[in-house]
């Protein structure tokens, strides 16, 4: 590792104030210090944000509640009032790496987690994402995990958060305090964006803004919803695909639908205009199908990762099956 | 004499090393506590194929702590490989820094030598390396043309094969793949090493001293006994800790020129650059049965890869000359010279990979006869190994295949695939024969006994390893066993070159060599105590009586095993049949193994808990052949893009549920003196085979090549013939 100064702030101001071009925040580590070892990050000073005190879960004023951004993924998942209002996120967030990573990992870091490019890791290979300018090493090598969709000529990489495809799915918004003392709260299907030219620039934080909270509205999907995910081992592996799937259901017709994806692009990847198909339409097979031949219509896999489109498609079949037939 | 009996072999006592290791007592290589000591870090190529045209060391040379960077530049003269396409063997030198050359991507490229460990890793990030780049041979298929015939033992074969193919009622060809696999044992490769006045003297994870020694002795050009390793424990190697690598040359280099003893600590990353693998196989098979099932022809043709200075592949062809009676017979083996890092041996070479294709192809010919696969191959049972023209010492494969199928309940497997459902999943069977060779060799050991009032004490001591098998525990059962005091007493000392020679662990040769070993040297110390007071042979007497006979309180023996003329005459092999019951998902391609049987016959079972670790670990990473493990080459520049415990998967407890172990006793005194049969090999091998088995019977989905991963179980059609 590089050389690095580290400060453990009492309070959001400390943090705010200490913040310089070369800082990064630390949440839980779990991403950040993995990529100082690789020599990805190299920043010259980490500010530790992990014990500021937002670490609560409590209701807010839409009728739903608010999640600390320094609470640990852990505590999130398994907390009563989560699991019961917000199961698609629970169960979501309990799929992701292991006990052990989940304890340390925090809901803020956790939206910043980088993607797990090989080429990003390797700083002997081109990425623009790590280096701009130096090309795209996945492109033209192995892209098995890459995007089918939202990708651009200069990354095609994929953001590998579960927990974020269940906020996409629900309409969670993001809170984060700037360094001018003022905050901002963000919509969560602004708050990570596509690569564009700039694929450095994974969301559309500004620098040194810290994120404090994630706001859900009144309490989704509660009788219908799974989180399916698939993935190479039975645990502690990334997404191939996931699908984050909610319903709403009245007299055997789907009131609301949440829908969106995992390890298909830049973003978690929603699908606005399927969960629009879905509603007022009868929870069936055909009707599930067509949902998923929808969602798959402009997918453009590259060589590495044509799986996908059919993968994802089964995907979602089933885990809007799974959601429907789930006893209520 | 009660205690004697709870202790001796065949008692499954809890290892006597156990409570040292989970209390963090037990020291590993790097753990020692040297004076004065310094670190050491390799820096890594970041080409595959090319020349340096400068190295920048000064930045790195100025950071604090920095003592040196070593590179081609100002590296010692070392022997360097021959001209030739060398063999890479156990004892094979291991030069570094040697030239500008780079042949594969990762390759040393220099090291740096600081006063702490983040100070040599903050260094090697600031060694400035240009290279003449060149473009390197990466993939198999471009580089066809080069292949070769790697010596005469590459290919074998018998009768005719194509007469045994036309006489065939029905036929298979088909081809099968397994990846690069990395051995990644829990503990990294690391070593402390000592130059001091000519002589070196080393901590080091080395799994077999004797050969350890030399390679290191030919590689500085200094007499083998001058050089000494110490290595009281290993955090296991499955192979990759068998050879000498360039890390202890680095270090022992760093100390001589230094003047300081030198730790270095290779790193995960390094873990898959710098330390062997598994080659990639690809493997055609060719066989042909009449219609009651008789085999008439097996052909087992594999190609791979090999370094372009070095030269190594796992014999997966051999498993086809002597698991089934076949009368005509083809093995070959080729090997494609690549820029990437030379493979290496990994748990059960040729074995795990062959028996995947072998066991595979086996199941695919069963089903196109329409026989249910046990039957299919007790008919072809063999007691004679027709590869080498020799009777088996022992094989009780058919009491395997039997006593299996009946404890797993192969009654109930449904030989149409795709029938036997439950909610979203397919339920299938899978089951494949296991072989793996029980070698035995030369091992010497020194007991010295001491009595201490009436009680009698035992000190053994070998340079064997305990490579996290259980070494340990057995040695002292055997002397337990041997002069008939309780395990207690005995105190086992191993890891040190300067005692009595062993083969070392490796190759499933360790618990048969070195308790054959320890049993020799008590059984001299006996018969020379006897000897002296003039008592027959074979008049009974406690060993404590005899040393207060010969008015002595302590004596020391040598003794020496080695295999017999019998054992000459045979082929040993241990043989297991493994059952697996797998529910895949019907949509998502993703599995789950319910359950696993394994009946091993491995003759005599020394510690039926340290047996069935090795077994529970061999199916586990027989299953992670299956479930993930794969290591992947970056086509255009040649690192492997699996690089971290984190994208190179091995399997999670989830994956695989119960798993049952049964031995059955076998009796086998052509092997050795005690019976004693190698299970470190036994339990991966074929494992791969018996799962894709299932997933078969499953889904009806043939999935010939390694990992089976969920996009390939979605993207294969049914086999025909399938309903
Ligand atoms: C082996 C492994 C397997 C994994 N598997 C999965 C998986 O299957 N699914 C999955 O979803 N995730 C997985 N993860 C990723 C894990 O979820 C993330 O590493 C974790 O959520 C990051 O949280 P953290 O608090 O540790 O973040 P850190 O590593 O501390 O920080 C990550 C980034 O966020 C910034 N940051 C942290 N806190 C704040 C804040 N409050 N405001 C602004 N910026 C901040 C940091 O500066 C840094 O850039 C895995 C990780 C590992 C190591
Ligand atoms: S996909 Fe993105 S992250 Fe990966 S190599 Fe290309 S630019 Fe880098």
């Amino acid at each position: 590792m590089r050389p690095f100064s580290y400060t453990n702030a009492k309070n959001k101001e400390q943090a705010l104030q200490n913040f310089t071009k070369t800082s990064h925040y630390l949440g839980g580590g779990t991403n950040l210090v993995d990529l100082m070892k690789e020599d990805v990050e190299r920043p010259d000073q980490l500010i530790e944000v992990a014990s500021l005190d937002y670490k609560q879960i409590s209701k807010n004023n839409e009728g739903g509640y608010t999640l600390g951004g320094m609470l640990s993924n852990s505590e999130t998942a398994n907390h009563p009032d989560i699991r019961q209002n917000y199961p698609l996120l629970s169960m979501a967030m309990l799929s992701a790496a292991t006990a052990q990573i989940r304890n340390m990992a925090t809901n803020a870091g956790n939206l910043l987690q980088r993607t797990r490019c090989p080429y990003f890791f390797e700083t002997s290979m081109p990425c623009n994402k790590r280096e701009p300018g130096s090309g795209c090493g996945a492109k033209d090598g192995m892209n098995a995990l890459h995007a089918i969709f939202g990708y651009s000529e200069k990354c095609i990489a994929t953001h590998p958060s579960d927990m974020c495809v269940a906020l996409a799915a629900m309409d969670a918004k993001v809170e984060v305090q700037k360094t001018d003392g003022s905050s901002r709260t963000i919509d969560f299907t602004d708050f990570h964006r596509l690569p564009g030219n700039q694929p450095e620039k994974d969301n559309t934080l500004e620098p040194g803004e810290l994120i404090t909270a994630i706001h859900l509205d009144e309490p989704k999907f509660s009788d219908h919803y799974y989180y399916l995910k698939i993935r190479e081992r039975s645990s502690y592996a990334f997404a191939l695909v996931s699908v984050a799937a909610g319903l709403q259901i009245k007299s055997g017709v789907i009131t609301k639908a949440g829908l969106a994806m995992g390890g298909v692009a830049h973003k978690p990847w929603k699908f606005t205009d399927v969960e629009k198909y879905l509603e007022g339409k009868k929870p069936n097979k055909v009707n599930f199908k067509a949902a998923a031949e929808m969602a798959m219509q402009d997918a453009k896999p590259f060589e590495g990762n044509k799986y996908k489109v059919e993968m994802a498609k089964k995907a979602i079949i089933r885990a809007l099956t799974q959601a429907f037939e789930r006893e209520a | 004499m009660k205690t004697i009996k709870a202790s001796g072999i065949g008692n499954p006592i809890d290892r006597i090393e156990g409570h040292l290791k989970v209390t963090g007592k037990a020291k590993y290589a790097s753990e020692f506590p040297v004076e004065n000591m310094v670190y050491a870090q390799g820096v890594n190529s970041t080409i595959a194929k090319g020349k340096i045209t400068s190295i920048d060391t000064s930045e790195a040379e100025k950071l604090d702590g920095v003592l040196a960077v070593i590179t081609y530049k100002n590296a010692e003269k070392l022997k360097n490989y021959p001209k030739d396409m060398t063999n890479f063997s156990l004892t094979t030198v291991a030069p570094v820094f040697q030239d500008r050359q780079v042949h594969y991507y990762g390759q040393y490229i220099a090291c740096v030598i600081a006063e702490t460990f983040e100070q040599a890793q903050y260094a090697c990030r600031l060694v400035k390396v240009t290279y003449e780049e060149e473009s390197p041979d990466i993939h198999l298929d471009k580089n066809r043309g080069k292949a070769y015939k790697p010596g005469d033992s590459a290919d074998f074969s018998r009768g005719d094969m194509d007469a045994g193919m036309r006489e065939a009622d029905v036929t298979l060809e088909q081809t099968y793949t397994t990846p690069i696999e990395h051995q990644q044992p829990m503990e990294l490769h690391a070593a402390i090493v000592n130059w001091n006045d000519g002589k070196v003297k080393m901590y080091a994870n080395q799994q077999i001293l004797n050969q350890a020694t030399t390679s290191i002795s030919e590689t500085f050009g200094i007499p083998k006994e001058d050089v000494q390793i110490i290595t009281p424990y290993i955090g296991g190697g499955f192979g990759s800790k068998l050879n000498v690598y360039k890390h202890i040359t680095m270090a022992t280099m760093a100390s001589k020129m230094i003047g300081r003893p030198v730790q270095i600590t290779v790193t995960r990353h390094q873990m898959f650059t710098n330390t062997g693998m598994r080659q990639f196989d690809e493997q055609e098979m060719r066989l042909g049965a009449i219609k009651d099932g008789s085999l008439t022809a097996l052909a087992h043709h594999t190609t791979s890869h090999t370094a372009k200075n070095l030269q190594y592949f796992e014999a997966c062809g051999n498993v086809s000359k002597m698991l089934y009676k076949t009368p005509n017979n083809a093995v070959t083996h080729r090997l494609i010279p690549l820029n990437i890092q030379c493979p290496s041996s990994m748990r059960a070479p040729g074995e795990a990979t062959g028996s995947f294709a072998l066991e595979s192809a086996i199941d695919e010919l069963a089903w196109k006869l329409k026989m249910d696969p046990i039957d299919f191959r007790i008919k072809n049972d063999t007691q004679v190994d027709m590869g080498a023209d020799k009777p088996f010492s022992s094989r009780l494969l058919v009491e395997c295949l039997r006593i299996g199928a009946d404890k797993f309940g192969w009654e109930n497997r449904k030989m149409q695939p795709g029938t036997n459902k439950k909610g979203n999943w397919l339920i299938g069977y899978g089951v494949s024969a296991a072989s793996r060779r029980a070698p035995y060799m030369k091992t010497s050991a020194k007991i010295v006994l001491e009595l201490n009032e009436a009680a009698l004490n035992a000190n053994i001591k070998m340079d064997a390893t305990d490579i996290g098998t259980g070494t340990y525990t057995i040695v002292a059962q055997t002397v337990s066993e041997y002069l008939g005091i309780p395990v207690e007493n005995v105190k086992v000392e191993i890891g040190d070159s300067e005692f009595p020679v062993t083969p070392g662990s490796g190759g499933s040769w360790g618990a048969a060599s070195y308790c054959n070993g320890a049993r020799k040297a008590c059984e001299n110390a006996i018969a020379e105590l006897k000897k002296k007071q003039n008592i027959t042979e074979s008049e009974e007497i406690e060993v404590a009586e005899l040393l207060q006979q010969n008015n002595l309180t302590t004596f020391e023996a040598e003794g020496t095993a080695e295999p017999s003329e019998e054992y000459k005459k045979h082929s040993v092999f241990s043989f297991g049949a493994n059952f697996t019951e797998v529910w895949v998902d019907k949509d998502t391609g993703m599995y789950r193994i319910k359950r696993m049987v394994n009946v091993g016959s491995a003759g005599k079972i020394l510690n039926p808990k340290t047996a069935y670790g090795q077994i529970i670990g061999g199916l586990t990473m027989g299953a992670g052949m299956v479930i993930a493990e794969r290591t992947q080459v970056e086509p255009n520049y040649g690192n492997f893009i699996t690089r971290t415990l984190a994208d190179y998967h091995v399997p999670v407890n989830l994956d695989l549920a119960n798993i049952d172990v049964v031995f059955l006793p076998e009796e086998d005194k052509i092997a050795n003196e005690m019976g004693v049969k190698g299970i470190g090999e036994l339990g991966i091998t074929s494992v791969a085979a018996s799962i894709a088995n299932a997933i078969f019977n499953a889904t009806g989905k043939r999935m010939r090549d390694l990992p089976i991963t969920p996009e390939k179980l979605i993207e294969a059609g049914l086999e025909p013939g399938v309903a």
